[in-house]
């Protein structure tokens, strides 16, 4: 296997840890972090004199101005390549920039982020020389938005049951699109879009192939208005509609029938600037709930001194510090060459939007009273947050990709999962496979030999902790073998002890680089960081893994066929 | 109008508690410390570039350059200011301990012979020492006129001269420079109104501070000329006149606060507790 195929996380889960790809902890070159700082100090500036996060939350709008202040800012053009007009920045380096723009508005992020991370990203990984040179310098001006439809009306998180069709005319030189999509992020005013469309006939049955098209807003394209929202409401979120819309050949992107693993190559790489949109809200959070645990006194005391203030405190330090640290790993992976980062970004993308929800959360408590006044910004920070654990998949489908993908043979990808999901009999031979190679004998604890010392005890949670997931994995397979596509209980432990193990690992790498760096005493702090989340991180672990099989599962699969018996909950006390 | 824009490194007043003094007080210890633009440098680079360029069209009226004094390490902070639009930097080398104000000043009016600028526009002081004498020094040593404080500048007399606003403690002195002159800039010349090139329509919009730069600006700056020198090219002589004898870090504020119910409470305990009345 060459490097470029490896992906850690698949590694772990059969017990084996590829510590080359994840040590050294990757860094920008000197050049390009230069060029960051300047361009992170720069959007602090636009973000202070041009933003009102509270006025673009009132007006459900994005000012024009503003928006057209971005497009001159350069900000739609970041990840396009320097000859197509654009900055050309490495996926660490758009990655900050997403952080920083996250942390002054919410709708702002979400809006060049689903221009770039998810919009145009297809034209960037699939494009022919020919689309890219007829697509992207219009894009990295900003003069067009892109957009990416995939969901609609009848579906979701199955994204192969689309119904959205594409005909191929006679003569072989168009498609004709018809359907809609809906909730498409940037539909109010994009010009192109990423479209998935069903190229075979609804009822053919077997194999549903989906072709990913660029379509060009035009005749038979439009869109339905603004949907009015909880939060990210600066964000245009609209139906799109496709009227015979006529769409040249040349517009399909990557090969025809093949437009699934389109979306999914798109979304793997798209998550991880969700990850650190979520990290920049995050690190503002937890500065404003460090002014305000100074600031406000009660019983004679800066809120701050109280345990239970500085316990919530500590907890998001030391979580957020995980999510920094596992979000540039994974975007150094990218910057490396390395190709099948799905299950890390997809970890990224579950534990970001849960920390932040929980930041969130814990922020407003600490505001308490002010906190839930619409005067103050927190009850808006946490409605923009909300939406992270519900787009570019929703938590309870990563975390079962995450745990399925994971139990497959390497090299195996979410189109494959996603099917097994969709026939979960059919589509599971594959994990008979593994469960055969690894019934070969036990798994043995391997070792991080890079690990600096001061972290050595840390360094065994990982290594236990990582033996433990794939001995389990192997008791599942061995006990279930394809069964476990349906096991949903137990693909959530799964998925959450790797989600765990990856954020430990990350820790580990950044810290042991930190001492490295700085020696015992510099990297002093890292350290308290990296041991306060290998505590939180080795109970939740134990939790999920120690006791792994649950008669409760069956009781509570139970309790819920009864709930949904009686249409909900069916007691009372009188 | 061609003007020349000297720039000091700073350490960023934002991280100002960073800033630690050796045991012995001999020096200042520039470890973990962000280097930014000296602010009042930073309002006289979006001053020069208000006065040549016409509003926002993109049209530019002159050059405009900036200079700076110190390592190899100040070409990052230069790089801000070409970000903004500056067309290009000069960078003499010289280390801390061999330049002050008089140094300074000395080798600006030897770039100034080179350069032939009409107009030298700088920051009234740097926030580090807070001396407030380059500029003047500069004026002397050139035998231009000056004008210090500057809150408001106009273009007058077909580009010939400057009518600048000053701002002085009974309000604002009004003069005109005739060109080529020195003019040391304040806080306020960066409010929306305060250049007026003549040429830029009145009611072009401009934001209050310096501006930020566009990301397309930061990679262009990246390939934007720094030329280098050198004191001794400059035939200046390192030689200081102002020696530092002691650093000493402020004491520590204590930072607490009493919240009183009323104005007598108020009166009662500044006479009796704070003792100032
Ligand atoms: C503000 C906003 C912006 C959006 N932007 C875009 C965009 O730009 N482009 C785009 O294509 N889409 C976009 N979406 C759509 C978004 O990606 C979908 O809402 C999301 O994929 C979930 O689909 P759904 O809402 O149909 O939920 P459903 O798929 O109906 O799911 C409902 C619930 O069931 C759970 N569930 C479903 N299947 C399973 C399973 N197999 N196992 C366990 N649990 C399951 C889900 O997790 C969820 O909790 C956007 C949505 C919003 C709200």
């Amino acid at each position: 296997m060459t490097a470029d195929e490896r992906s850690f996380m698949k590694s772990i889960f059969h017990g084996v840890i590829e510590e080359s790809l994840i040590f050294p902890y990757p860094e920008m070159d000197p050049e390009e972090r230069e060029t960051v700082q300047m361009i992170l100090e720069n959007i602090q500036r636009f973000g202070e004199s041009e933003v009102d996060a509270a006025k673009i939350d009132r007006e459900h709008k994005i000012p024009d101005d503003l928006l057209t202040k971005m497009k001159e800012m350069g900000l739609f053009g970041l990840t396009i390549p320097e000859e197509h007009g654009g900055l050309g920045l490495s996926a660490s380096a758009y990655a900050r920039v997403i952080q920083e723009m996250a942390a002054i508005d919410a709708s702002l992020a979400v809006t060049i982020g689903a221009h770039q991370s998810i919009g145009l990203k297809g034209i960037l990984l699939h494009g022919t020389d020919e689309q890219k040179k007829q697509f992207l310098p219009d894009l990295a001006t900003g003069e067009r938005v892109a957009a990416f439809a995939l969901t609609e009306p009848g579906t979701g998180s199955d994204a192969a049951a689309i119904t959205t069709r594409a005909e191929l005319t006679d003569d072989g030189q168009h498609y004709i699109l018809n359907g809609s999509k809906i909730w498409i992020t940037n539909g109010g005013f994009a010009d192109v879009f990423t479209v998935f469309a069903r190229t075979s006939a609804p009822d053919s049955g077997v194999k549903p192939r989906i072709t990913a098209l660029i379509v060009e807003r035009g005749e038979g394209l439009t869109n339905g208005p603004s949907e009015e929202k909880m939060g990210i409401r600066g964000s245009s979120t609209t139906e799109i509609f496709f009227d015979d819309v006529k769409v040249p050949v040349e517009n399909v992107l990557g090969e025809p029938g093949r437009g699934f693993k389109v979306a999914m190559s798109v979304l793997n790489s798209g998550r991880l600037g969700l990850a650190s949109g979520a990290l920049g809200a995050i690190k503002r959070l937890i500065q404003m709930s460090t002014e305000r645990v100074n600031e406000r006194k009660a019983f004679g005391r800066p809120i701050g001194e109280f345990g239970m203030i500085k316990e919530k405190i500590a907890r998001m330090s030391a979580e957020a510090y995980a999510l920094e640290s596992m979000t540039y790993l994974t975007t150094g992976l990218i910057d490396a060459g390395v190709e099948d980062y799905s299950l890390e970004s997809a970890i990224c993308k579950v534990y970001g939007s849960e920390t932040l929800w929980y930041v969130v959360n814990e922020t407003l408590q600490i505001a308490a009273g002010i906190g839930y006044m619409s005067e103050y910004p927190y009850e808006r920070l946490m409605r923009d947050a909300r939406i992270n654990m519900i787009f570019e998949g929703t938590n309870e489908i990563l975390r079962a990709f995450i745990a399925l993908a994971g139990m497959q043979s390497p090299g195996k990808h979410l189109a494959e999962v996603a099917k097994a999901m969709r026939e979960p009999i059919k589509g599971f031979g594959l994990l008979r496979e593994f469960a055969v190679q690894k019934a070969r004998g036990l798994v043995l604890r391997e070792r991080l030999e890079r690990v600096h010392p001061v972290l050595s005890r840390e360094a065994v949670i990982f290594e236990e902790g990582s033996v433990l997931l794939a001995q389990r994995v192997e008791q599942t397979l061995r006990k279930h073998g394809r069964e476990i596509a349906e096991m949903q209980f137990v693909q959530k432990r799964i998925a959450e002890a790797s989600i765990d193990l990856y954020a430990l690992a990350a820790v580990l790498s950044r810290t042991t680089r930190a001492l490295e760096r700085k020696g015992e005493a510099g990297a002093q702090r890292e350290v308290h960081l990296a041991t306060a989340f290998s505590t939180l991180a080795k109970a939740r672990i134990d939790d999920r893994l120690v006791n792994f099989e649950r008669d409760s599962d069956e009781l509570l699969k139970e309790v819920a066929a009864q709930t949904y018996a009686d249409g909900g909950y069916a007691f009372d006390i009188v | 109008m061609k003007i020349l824009v000297p720039v000091k490194r700073v350490a960023d007043p934002d991280n100002a508690n960073k800033m630690k003094v050796t045991a012995d007080g001999s020096a200042v210890t520039s470890e973990g410390l962000a280097w930014k633009v000296n602010p009042f440098d930073e309002y006289a680079v979006e001053a020069a570039l208000r006065l040549n360029e016409k509003g926002g069209s993109g049209d530019v009226l002159g050059e405009t350059v900036v200079i700076s004094l110190g390592d190899d390490e100040v070409i990052q902070t230069l790089r801000q200011p070409l970000a903004m639009g500056v067309d290009r930097a000069i960078l003499v080398k010289a280390s801390d301990g061999e330049i002050d104000s008089t140094v300074v000043a000395k080798a600006l009016a030897a770039v100034v012979e080179k350069e032939q600028p009409d107009l030298v526009l700088m920051g009234k002081q740097a926030v580090d020492g807070d001396s407030n004498t380059a500029g003047q020094m500069l004026a002397e040593h050139l035998g231009w006129p000056m004008a210090t404080f500057a809150m408001s500048i106009e273009v007058a007399d077909d580009g010939k001269a400057l009518v600048v606003g000053r701002e002085v403690d009974t309000g604002v002195l009004t003069l005109k420079v005739t060109l080529p002159a020195v003019v040391t800039v304040d806080l306020r010349i960066v409010a929306p109104a305060a250049v007026k090139n003549g040429v830029t329509p009145d009611d072009h919009a401009y934001n209050e501070g310096a501006r930020y730069a566009s990301l397309k600006g930061i990679m262009k700056a990246k390939k934007k000329p720094v030329d280098q020198t050198s004191l001794s090219d400059l035939g200046v002589e390192a030689s200081p006149l102002v020696e530092y004898t002691k650093y000493e870090l402020p004491p520590a504020r204590s930072g607490s606060a009493t919240f009183v119910e009323s104005v007598d409470e108020l009166v009662e305990k500044l006479r009796t507790e704070a003792k100032v009345l």
